[in-house]
């Protein structure tokens, strides 16, 4: 806090916390982050991360998506400060704070157990940091009404941690984080341990927080529909290695290979054969490609969503046509979803429920594909 | 109507074991307020023994020996046991079963063996250097030495019972290593602390085979004493001492208990 502009704005924001709506959102400074060929090995043997290159833009949601083992819980515990690289260097607001012990990093974690500590009330785990850092008692106590006024559990303060249900424990954690107001907030799948319902819940709320606060947010999940949801972008992890960064929609519909394309809930991936001009063969047969999927290799995938396949009416001049057998149909209310039979291959399709006729299982469709609806994904 | 007879004599049996355990305590006890100078016949209820105890000047010495050795060995064996007993938290991962083992073996080496060996090694010392003539510096570290193993595991299973990303929460909000240690360990720890602290005292108070291999003539401790003079007879004034370090020792014990379930919960 020694630089002057920094001095200023922690000004503003006292000026503003105590006007009288303290829930107005708190405009401050956040932090990017830049990772620089980081590896990390646990061991001999065990690569956990093997060179990451990355930069997360100051204000981000930025999601680390992957499988158990993928190193994204390896990546956060470094920006964190909690564990150390073997190689590489971390900058944080443009400041390299890879050899930053944990407790110099403006930096807080929301971890998946929580680790609420279990000798002290929920008001004294809020102003746990507040304390750490040496500000004054009488700005903790203010700190912390205001932050469970927040928070929306102002009754809860006084309670010990015991008492508290595991949503509440959860808004606890995130609280104690926020208080200390720290550049980048870390969360490590933090709504794991919920039901459902209240996770949902809490993903709105999550994202609705991070705008309004404008901070910069790192969130590690498996889960692909939490990472859509909630993300402005997505770096999807397997092996240690990023896959691919970008915006959900970026992921979703043209991910960069067959693990991310799977990993984001693709079952329809058909190995490509041989491809000419915007021609490809496939398992299913001969399909038209837009010019614009042209490439030069042979191999990889060739994605086709659910979604995009029309299985009603005549099949529009131009548009791929292909015959199969309903398998079988599952009623969704929504929507209805069939596995279907095309040349001894699986293809799923997925149709909006406006009251059309249903196929059923063993009916012959006619499948009408947009050539513009078709991805090529690498190997 | 199998069931009911089998729980009835578990239920016998539990009290069996209590009597078996418990009366000859209580026969002690009750002997100890007995008016006549005998073993085997109960006169009428008075305190002349423990009138008489507070006026015998050895029995006076021996218990503030004891009790000077019970407080500073715990003491000491506290803080050394409290730091092994992190050190084993923290390096548990590495393969240190060995050194767990060395932790351990005090507590089932045979306490005669134990106090020879420690008798040995302050005579060799004694006479190499001139230090450690045996007394009650020499009992002290001979009791430090068996109280640690039971510090360090007390410590040590609370520890392994705390959710370990505790430690890391801490470091993420701004806590120092030294502010760690201040507003994290000892306040996590200090139920275990106080029950370590009470089991220890219980221990050197109970212990008699060390301490007489290690006391020197002006150390001896109340069981060393009740050993001498039960040599002229057992008499009412040892069962009114017998009665009191019964009394001492239940009352450690249970708030050894009743801190080591506090910090459990």
């Amino acid at each position: 806090m020694s630089d002057p502009t920094a001095a200023a704005t922690a000004a503003t924001q006292q000026a503003e916390t105590s006007g009288a709506d303290t829930r107005e959102a708190r405009p401050r400074e956040a932090s990017s982050i830049e990772l620089k060929g980081l590896h990390k090995r646990f061991g001999k043997d065990t690569v956990a991360l093997d060179g990451v290159d990355l930069t997360i833009e100051a204000g981000e949601f930025f999601t680390l998506l992957g499988p158990s083992g993928c190193g994204k819980t390896t990546l956060l515990r470094i920006l964190a400060g909690l564990e150390a690289p073997n190689d590489g260097r971390l900058l944080i607001g443009g400041k390299d704070v890879t050899d930053t012990p944990p407790h110099r990093r403006s930096v807080n974690t929301v971890f998946q157990s929580y680790a609420l500590f279990p000798h002290l009330s929920v008001r004294d785990n809020l102003a746990f940091g507040l304390r750490m850092r040496g500000e004054p008692a009488a700005e903790r106590h203010r700190k912390v009404d205001e932050v469970a006024e927040f928070i929306q559990l102002g009754s809860l303060v006084e309670r010990r941690v015991e008492q508290l249900s595991g949503g509440q424990k959860q808004r606890i954690a995130l609280a104690r984080a926020l208080i200390c107001e720290p550049d980048v907030l870390l969360l490590d799948e933090p709504l794991s341990a919920l039901d459902a319902g209240l996770r949902s819940q809490l993903q709105v709320e999550l994202q609705r927080l991070q705008k309004r606060l404008g901070m910069t947010f790192v969130f590690v999940t498996h889960d692909q529909d939490e990472a859509m949801v909630m993300s402005d972008r997505i770096a999807v992890l397997d092996g240690g290695i990023i896959q691919q960064v970008g915006t959900p929609n970026e992921v979703y519909e043209h991910p960069a290979n067959a693990f991310v394309a799977r990993f984001m809930g693709h079952d329809n991936l058909f190995a490509i054969s041989a491809s000419e001009d915007d021609w490809v063969d496939t398992e299913l047969g001969r399909l038209r490609l837009d010019p614009a999927e042209q490439r030069d290799d042979q191999a990889g995938w060739l994605l086709i969503r659910p979604e995009t396949l029309e299985l009603d009416g005549e099949v529009p001049e131009g548009y791929n046509r292909l015959e199969g057998t309903v398998e079988e149909r599952l009623y969704r209310g929504s929507r209805i979803e069939y596995r279907l039979s095309v040349n001894g291959r699986t293809l799923m399709a997925v149709a909006s429920n406006l009251g059309q006729r249903m196929h059923d299982v063993g009916d012959r469709v006619t499948i009408s594909v947009c050539p513009e609806d078709l991805v090529r994904v690498a190997a | 109507m199998r069931k009911k007879t089998l729980a009835r004599s578990l239920t016998g049996f539990w009290w069996l074991t209590l009597a078996f355990l418990y009366l000859p305590l209580a026969v002690v006890v009750l002997f100890s307020f007995n008016s006549a100078n005998s073993a085997a016949h109960f006169a009428h209820f008075s305190l002349r023994w423990y009138h008489q105890l507070l006026g015998n000047e050895q029995i006076i010495s021996a218990f503030w020996n004891s009790l000077v050795l019970a407080i500073v060995s715990s003491v000491i064996a506290l803080v050394i046991g409290c730091l092994i007993g992190y050190g084993m938290y923290r390096h548990r991962h590495r393969k240190l079963g060995w050194l767990i083992v060395l932790i351990y073996l005090p507590i089932v080496l045979p306490d005669i063996v134990f106090g020879i060996s420690e008798m040995a090694f302050f005579v060799q010392i004694n006479r190499a250097t001139g230090l450690l003539e045996p007394g009650l510096v020499t009992m002290i570290i001979a009791h430090v030495t068996f109280q640690i193993p039971f510090v360090a595991l007390i410590v040590y299973s609370r520890f392994v019972g705390l959710d370990p990303t505790l430690f890391e929460a801490a470091k993420d909000l701004y806590a120092s290593p030294f502010q760690r240690a201040l507003h994290f360990l000892l306040p996590t720890l200090k139920p275990a602390l106080i029950s370590a602290f009470f089991l220890s005292f219980t221990l050197s108070i109970d212990d008699f085979v060390i301490s007489f291999f290690t006391a020197g003539p002006e150390s001896a401790t109340l069981p060393i004493y009740i050993w001498g003079a039960i040599k002229k007879g057992v008499t009412p004034e040892i069962n009114a001492i017998a009665a009191l370090m019964i009394g001492a020792v239940a009352l450690a014990a249970v708030i050894s208990l009743l801190f080591n379930r506090q910090g459990r919960r």
